[in-house]
């Protein structure tokens, strides 16, 4: 079974690391193989890693490179299929029935005894329970979506066990089944996306049936690569310096480690406070863009200005 | 090919990375996909199918390189680029191989290969000429294929003693076509051609050392990790006050994993919401907009309540060699559990239920044996302490868990207290580490103490205590 030349393949990959790049996503091979295999082997991908490395980001740019609608699906306890599947319209039903025993009489008229009755109540359209009652939600639109879509489904691990169960139908098959309709099966298969910030250990059954990519925190080289497509304002050598000091800081045992966002963020303030380069001060100052939690901030304050040296060093 | 593949899953498995068979099969159509030419690529890709989780990503990394470890292969110039014609056929035959394999069947973990011998070795007496221009080219991608699939006709994946090793290399180089090279080197000695010959003597040297570090290699990858599973298997089955210091860092390991199932499995649990009457305020509210019709029902939900767990440990010199075990596990019963309170007494009776928040589990350990441990027992004194201490915690939803040999030094044990705890809590839970033929033996007063307890068990393994606690959270919801 070859679904492509083989030859092609690390092109490909590469393509796709070049497609990410143009629109202010840089990616390393990795992320982008994971790409090309969920498109390819048409299987959902399922990304994990910690907060603010651009799991979510990676599904935005996945759809604005392939030229398909987002949907996204956020997920939290107590998500049920009403509204992350379909609804029905219930206000739209009850019109219908009033409207339909209105119409009752017409129907009815010259009908003879009550089985006749009955029979052209059955020849009458049943469209109570059908496509034009029902309310899409997200994994629906994303299934009906003429040409594809991409289907993010953020952050799964907040949402229930039982929510977990009800998507393997979807993942695997990319069907789902509404019991008075049967099953809708996918026009065309959407690339699909699931997070996790793995407070909860996701299941094996999902897991199967998912690709699975782990983002870790950037190298030095690719987080001076993500910072200079985001900010390009920045000088280059206050980059370096930044990076330096934003890696050295996930060295230090934080309860809360700065993400790809938080040096985005940090460079952004750095940039409009017109800094030319890091010193202590400076650093001082802003770390509260960096570090979420006073208690960090307060640990860190002691190693800042062997940070700043080093990061300085690196600059 | 999907040998190879088959092989590596094995490897995996034994590297403790769950591998499912559907999981081969998209292994598999991976490897259609990207070719093993590009080696970073194919372990990128592979991974994303193979390892789910952080720690299988890093145990695949390490499966992933030694496995295919084929650096041996040192780049060379290619000698001649004669016999395009005969290289493609190479490449078909192998092409073929891999095709023919149905990538389901690298999933079976264990398939003997003997089918495919008689089959393959047809092909052999041609496989020698080759080998000696594999050599020659220098190919490095077609040699590893080659030793490969040398390695699999030799079935060196069956491979457990040391002393193999030098009967699975013969055998792999023969496979790979020895005969046909050695005829080559006299050959070209027969034709004068010294020089090539001794070129090609100097490879196939080469090559042999490069087969024995590949069969030690495949030798590690294979028994390495199944007697470390081996061990782990016997120690979780041990009696606690059996295990030896040494493997106190497997035990804790195993503590953790132990933990780490159990919280999976209990996170599960207690976020069960029960379906209970309707709501009929909020339901009514909820259908104004349908003219008042209750189409959309609204039900009370209760969240369970997550269990309290008190536990006690015995931490005194008669169970000196198993309390460690016990605290090790109170220890990480406390991380899996929201509501655990954790006490230690030989005599005096005290919480330890900070410390264990606070401290590493090394120096909690430590500490609570310092400060707990060592003493005689007296279960009476230890009881009132906890009265004074905790009953008036104890409620219709709190476990009471005792971990103890109940060997009060002829002391009174106080059953009375015991009685009024049983009666406030839901469940009193005895857990003794001697086996039930040894109660009641001696200063032991289980007779006494055991009519108050729901449950009192032996528990003496980690089997047992896993045993034990699964049931503990299970009945807790």
């Amino acid at each position: 079974m070859k679904l492509t030349d083989k030859q092609d393949a690390t092109g490909d990959i590469d393509a796709i690391r070049k497609g990410f790049e143009t629109r202010g996503y840089i990616c390393n091979a990795h992320i982008a193989t994971s790409i090309f295999l969920a498109e390819k082997l048409q299987k959902p991908l399922l990304v994990e890693g910690p907060p603010g490395v651009g799991k979510t980001e990676l599904a935005k740019a996945t759809a604005e490179m392939v030229g398909k609608p987002l949907i996204r699906l956020q997920c939290y306890e107590g998500l049920d299929e009403a509204k992350a599947l379909y609804e029905w319209k219930y206000g739209k039903q009850l019109l219908y029935t009033q409207v339909l025993k209105e119409k009752l009489g017409d129907l009815m008229t010259g009908a003879q005894g009550l089985k006749e009755s009955m029979a052209r109540l059955h020849d009458f359209d049943d469209t109570f329970f059908s496509e034009e009652f029902l309310e899409p939600r997200p994994l629906l639109k994303a299934l009906w979506q003429p040409g594809g879509a991409v289907l993010l489904i953020d952050e799964i691990d907040k949402s229930d066990d039982e929510f977990e169960a009800f998507l393997l139908e979807l993942l695997s098959d990319y069907q789902i089944s509404v019991p008075e309709l049967g099953t809708i099966k996918a026009r065309t298969t959407p690339i699909v996306f699931l997070t996790s910030n793995n407070t909860r250990e996701i299941g094996d059954a999902l897991k199967r049936r998912c690709l699975h990519l782990y983002i870790p925190f950037p190298d030095t080289d690719l987080e001076q690569r993500i910072i200079a497509a985001r900010v390009p304002e920045m000088e280059a050598r206050l980059r370096t310096q930044l990076v330096a000091f934003v890696q050295g800081l996930r060295q230090l045992d934080l309860k809360k480690l700065p993400a790809v966002s938080e040096t985005i963020d940090w460079a952004r303030t750095l940039v409009l406070l017109h800094a030319r380069e890091l010193d202590a001060d400076l650093v001082r100052n802003t770390l509260n863009v960096l570090l979420k939690f006073q208690d960090d901030i307060d640990n860190v304050d002691g190693e800042v200005n062997a940070l700043v040296s080093k990061a300085v060093q690196a600059g | 090919m999907s040998e190879v593949l088959g092989d590596f899953i094995r490897a995996l498995r034994a590297a403790d990375v769950r591998v499912s068979t559907s999981e081969s099969i998209d292994a598999g159509n991976v490897i259609d996909l990207v070719g093993f030419d590009d080696r970073a690529t194919l372990k990128d890709a592979l991974s994303q199918v193979l390892a789910k989780s952080e720690d299988e990503k890093q145990a695949f990394a390490d499966a992933f390189d030694s496995f295919f470890a084929f650096e041996q292969f040192k780049e060379r110039p290619a000698a001649a680029n004669e016999n395009d014609e005969r290289d493609s056929q190479q490449r078909e035959q192998d092409g073929g191989e891999g095709e023919g394999g149905d990538p389901s069947q690298s999933g079976s973990a264990s398939s003997p290969g003997g089918g495919g011998m008689g089959g393959e070795r047809q092909g052999e007496p041609s496989s020698g000429m080759n080998l000696a221009e594999l050599l020659e080219r220098g190919d490095q991608a077609e040699l590893q294929m080659a030793l490969a699939e040398g390695a699999r006709q030799a079935q060196l994946n069956r491979i457990r003693l040391f002393t193999q090793r030098g009967m699975f290399t013969r055998r792999i180089m023969e496979i790979m076509g020895l005969d046909g090279l050695n005829e080559e080197i006299e050959r070209r000695e027969r034709t004068k051609d010294g020089k090539g010959a001794e070129r090609l003597a100097g490879l196939r040297e080469g090559l042999r050392e490069q087969v024995r570090d590949y069969v030690e290699k495949q030798l590690e990858i294979f028994t390495a990790n199944s007697g470390r599973q081996l061990r782990e298997e016997v120690l979780s089955q041990m009696r606690l006050s059996n295990v030896d210091r040494s493997d106190m860092r497997i035990m804790r390991e195993l503590v953790r994993k132990m933990a780490k199932k159990l919280i999976a499995l209990h996170s599960r649990r207690k976020k069960i919401t029960r379906r209970g009457v309707l709501d009929v305020r909020r339901t009514i509210r909820a259908n104004i907009e349908y003219d008042g019709l209750l189409f959309h029902t609204i039900w009370k939900k209760t969240k369970v309540d997550r269990p309290k767990v008190m536990a006690i440990c015995d931490v005194s010199g008669s169970v000196a060699q198993v309390s460690r075990f016990l605290l090790m596990f109170l220890y990480s019963l406390q991380e899996v559990l929201p509501n655990v309170r954790s006490f230690a007494f030989s005599g005096e009776l005290g919480e330890t239920t900070e410390l264990f928040k606070r401290e590493k589990i090394e120096k909690a350990l430590t500490d609570v044996l310092r400060d707990f441990g060592g003493g005689s027992t007296d279960y009476g004194r230890a009881f009132e302490n906890f009265e004074a201490l905790a009953l008036d915690d104890v409620d219709h939803r709190t476990t009471v868990l005792i971990l103890g040999d109940a060997r009060s030094n002829y002391g009174d044990p106080r059953s009375d207290i015991l009685k009024l705890v049983h009666a406030r809590a839901r469940r009193v839970v005895w857990l003794n580490p001697e086996p039930r033929s040894m109660w009641n033996s001696g200063d032991s007063e289980m007779r006494r103490l055991a009519p108050y307890c729901d449950k009192a068990i032996t528990c003496a393994s980690l089997k047992d205590l896993e045993r034990v606690v699964s049931d503990l959270l299970r009945s807790a919801v």
